[in-house]
């Protein structure tokens, strides 16, 4: 019966001379993306017997990445690199995990517990969201006592702010109290650090030797116009994205909230479209101002995903490009409407700096306004805690996240600088490493930098086409339930038969995990049967295989990092000269052919 | 006259058939069964020697079309196949006594039928007779 290994020879390798396939190396977390791809592309076809492979398909991913089944919903940044790309569309990578994660988030409360034995120095993280978390899983994984410091009372932090139609709550909360379990990390909730008595002193003093500063940005940032700010933010109807997201998330938002009114959103980013559909879906006739213009591809084109754009214009947003908004106009106290000059440029050769023509001037009426242009850090907290410089900047080494003004601290995640979520998980990451190496006594540098190369694609005869994503029809889909279709095992076996295995074999063995060879094996030449004829190199499709001078005679050579130990070669090669050490396959045909 | 049964080798890339099934089990159903990583990896000296050794037939299973791992081991394993059966024919060995099928199973039920089906028509050639020496003696001396 078939099964995937995970242990001794079936474990990826860090990858050798830094080469791998060029979705891994856009993935923050270099995630063994490969090796999932080929392991769901030979599932069995029977949804039953293919549940438990992929139980064991997901234990592997979750080791590295606890979040992966979060990530199947929202992330995919690994597809923008994929070599597919141009080929048919890249391989559908989130969508491949989301379907393990709707097998493994039910599997996910019978997890065992990983049982290590916390034998080492004790940790506090301050902050639950992805990068608090990822760093307590990463040294909690090594036998550190971690405590999670949650000012509120769940865990989670921004992930929250997803709306429950890309990200449903009931996964989100699930992933969230699994992992605190299954790592057995400690959380203490409504602990707000720099609330009442609870400082980082405090912390150090109670025995907690390192602290990772994970608090993320829990403030709107409000909305400026050439320098200073607009005036009108305090006016009713005036409201942060982000307040918004936030009820919503806690069901204090009753559904037909915003029924019969109109709607402005200023902002060009996702968050700003995730504020617009949450609208929409609440009964709001919803109109969105972004300072960028629609073409994605200039330089001032809009930064929210081509796939947002689509489903709000879908859902019947209306988008109004390239406007700033320079006055927000009240009455009575109330919200009434703003004025927007044209943008006529958003960034220049210094960065964001935009420019606009106040001739051109339009004027929007509504009832709500929403501000959604980003959140801020709780800079006075880190102004008590003497984080900061005197310009009020975070000093912190961006090569190991360690505080410049605190050895003991370490700061990562929203907090240093916004990003995807998988961003902040990266920074978690580096900070259980750094934290590590300081509780050591190590280098906090050495051997830590790594610059990957991306391998090309290989050569195909034919392409396929990306399998078609299924959203809800937008009049069907003004609610909170997910409004996109996950993939049936069919069609991951499909989507995930079409990735040509970029990346070298170290990085992969999935063809070990599933048991069909023992090991990766080297390509052995002997120089003295081989004529430098180049049938080998004809047969070779990765570029391996290779013809040198040697003492003046031309001769092969393999690069094993190309290499993919396919055997074409050896099977090519009409002077014998080819092997591939300890295979077995000879010896198997010999011993058939023997009893013959 | 007497029943005869054909001695088949089956070479199968594991890529595309059986990984799925109990191999022990799925080893019983079918006789001198070598499954390979990959068709392009089978050696037209594997396929020769099969003979050698007295097979009165081999088959070769890859994937289908644009689907092997390797981009086009399949490919190769076929156009090997055809070159040789043009090879086999001028020593006097049926064509038909090798064939090479590119199509996907993983769970290998199939693959029974698929022997028991070019059994029975390489049964209806009998066995190899007359080359058997000739073909024996070349391939000592190719060695």
């Amino acid at each position: 019966m078939s099964k995937t290994e995970s242990k001794g020879a079936a474990r990826v390798e860090e990858a050798i001379k830094q080469l791998l396939p060029p979705c891994q190396i856009k993935c923050p977390i270099n995630e063994d993306i490969q090796r999932t791809n080929v392991l769901i592309s030979l599932l069995p076809e029977q949804p039953e017997r293919a549940k438990d492979q992929i139980i064991e398909i997901s234990d592997y991913l979750y080791e590295k990445n606890p979040f992966f089944n979060i990530c199947g919903y929202i992330c995919g940044l690994c597809e923008l690199e994929c070599n597919y790309k141009t080929k048919g569309g890249a391989i559908r990578r989130r969508l491949l995990k989301r379907f393990l994660s709707d097998v493994y988030t039910e599997h996910l409360s019978e997890k065992e517990e990983f049982g290590v034995v916390k034998d080492k120095e004790n940790v506090a993280v301050i902050g639950g969201g992805p990068s608090g978390l990822m760093c307590a899983y990463a040294l909690s994984k090594k036998g550190y006592r971690v405590t999670v410091f949650e000012a509120s009372n769940r865990l989670g932090g921004a992930l929250w702010l997803i709306p429950s139609y890309r990200l449903p709550a009931d996964v989100l909360s699930t992933t969230l109290t699994n992992l605190v379990r299954i790592a057995g990390i400690d959380v203490k909730y409504a602990a707000r650090l720099g609330e009442g008595k609870l400082t980082i002193e405090k912390l150090r003093n109670d025995g907690y030797r390192a602290v990772f500063l994970a608090k993320g940005t829990p403030y709107p940032r409000v909305l400026t116009f050439d320098g200073e700010v607009v005036e009108g933010q305090d006016l009713s109807g005036v409201m942060y994205g982000h307040t918004l997201l936030y009820e919503v998330s806690h069901g204090n938002i009753g559904q037909d909230y915003f029924e019969g009114k109109r709607l402005i959103v200023i902002g060009g980013y996702n968050v700003a479209f995730d504020v617009a559909r949450t609208a929409r879906r609440l009964g709001g006739d919803v109109t969105i101002v972004a300072l960028e213009a629609e073409d994605k591809t200039s330089r001032d084109g809009i930064p929210a995903d081509e796939e947002e754009v689509t489903a709000a214009w879908e859902e019947g947003i209306r988008i109004v490009y390239s406007r700033g908004v320079e006055r927000i106009i009240g009455e009575h106290g109330r919200f009434r409407g703003v004025s927007c000059p044209k943008c006529t440029s958003v960034f220049d050769d210094q960065g964001f700096n935009p420019k606009f023509d106040c001739t051109d001037c339009l004027r929007l009426e509504g009832d709500t306004l929403i501000i959604t242009l980003g959140q801020v850090p709780d800079k006075a907290f880190l102004q008590r805690e003497e984080l900061l410089d005197e310009k009020g900047r975070l000093v912190v080494d961006p090569f190991t996240l360690q505080s410049l003004r605190k050895g003991f601290v370490f700061v990562g995640g929203d907090v240093r600088r916004i990003g995807f979520m998988v961003e902040a998980m990266k920074e978690g990451l580096v900070a259980a490493e750094s934290i590590e190496r300081y509780l050591r006594g190590l280098d906090m540098r050495e051997g830590r930098k790594r610059d990957y190369e991306g391998y090309g694609i290989p050569v195909r005869k034919s392409y396929k086409p990306d399998v078609e994503v299924a959203w809800i029809p937008p009049e069907k889909r003004l609610h909170f339930q997910l409004f996109e279709k996950g993939l049936t095992l069919k069609e991951a076996r499909e989507e995930a038969k079409r990735c040509v295995t970029c990346g070298p074999c170290v990085s992969c063995k999935a063809c070990i995990s599933i048991g069909f060879e023992k090991s990766l094996y080297a390509v052995e030449v002997d120089v003295e049967r081989c004529s430098g004829c180049g049938t080998c190199v004809y047969a070779c499709n990765y570029d391996s295989a290779r013809l040198t001078e040697v003492e003046g005679n031309t001769v092969s050579t393999t690069d094993m990092f190309k290499c993919k130990s396919c055997g074409m070669c050896v099977a090519a090669c009409p002077s014998h000269a080819r092997k591939l050490v300890d295979d077995s396959t000879e010896q198997r045909i010999e011993r058939v052919l023997a009893v013959l | 006259m007497k029943h005869y049964e054909p001695k088949l080798v089956c070479f199968s890339c594991k890529f595309g058939w059986g990984y799925l099934a109990d191999a022990e089990e799925l080893r019983d159903r079918i006789k001198n069964w070598v499954p390979i990583k990959c068709s392009g990896k089978i050696d037209t000296i594997h396929i020769l020697e099969a003979f050698r050794q007295g097979a009165d037939g081999v088959l070769v299973l890859g994937c289908p079309e644009g689907d092997c791992h390797y981009q086009d081991g399949n490919f190769e394993a076929r156009k090997r196949v055809y070159l040789l059966q043009r090879i086999l024919e001028a020593y006097g060995i049926e064509k038909e006594r090798l064939k090479i099928q590119l199509s996907v199973d993983p769970e290998g039920n199939t693959i029974p039928q698929i022997v028991k089906e070019m059994s029975d028509a390489v049964a209806k050639l009998g066995p190899v007779r007359k080359t058997r020496d000739r073909a024996k003696a070349s391939s000592v001396a190719r060695r």
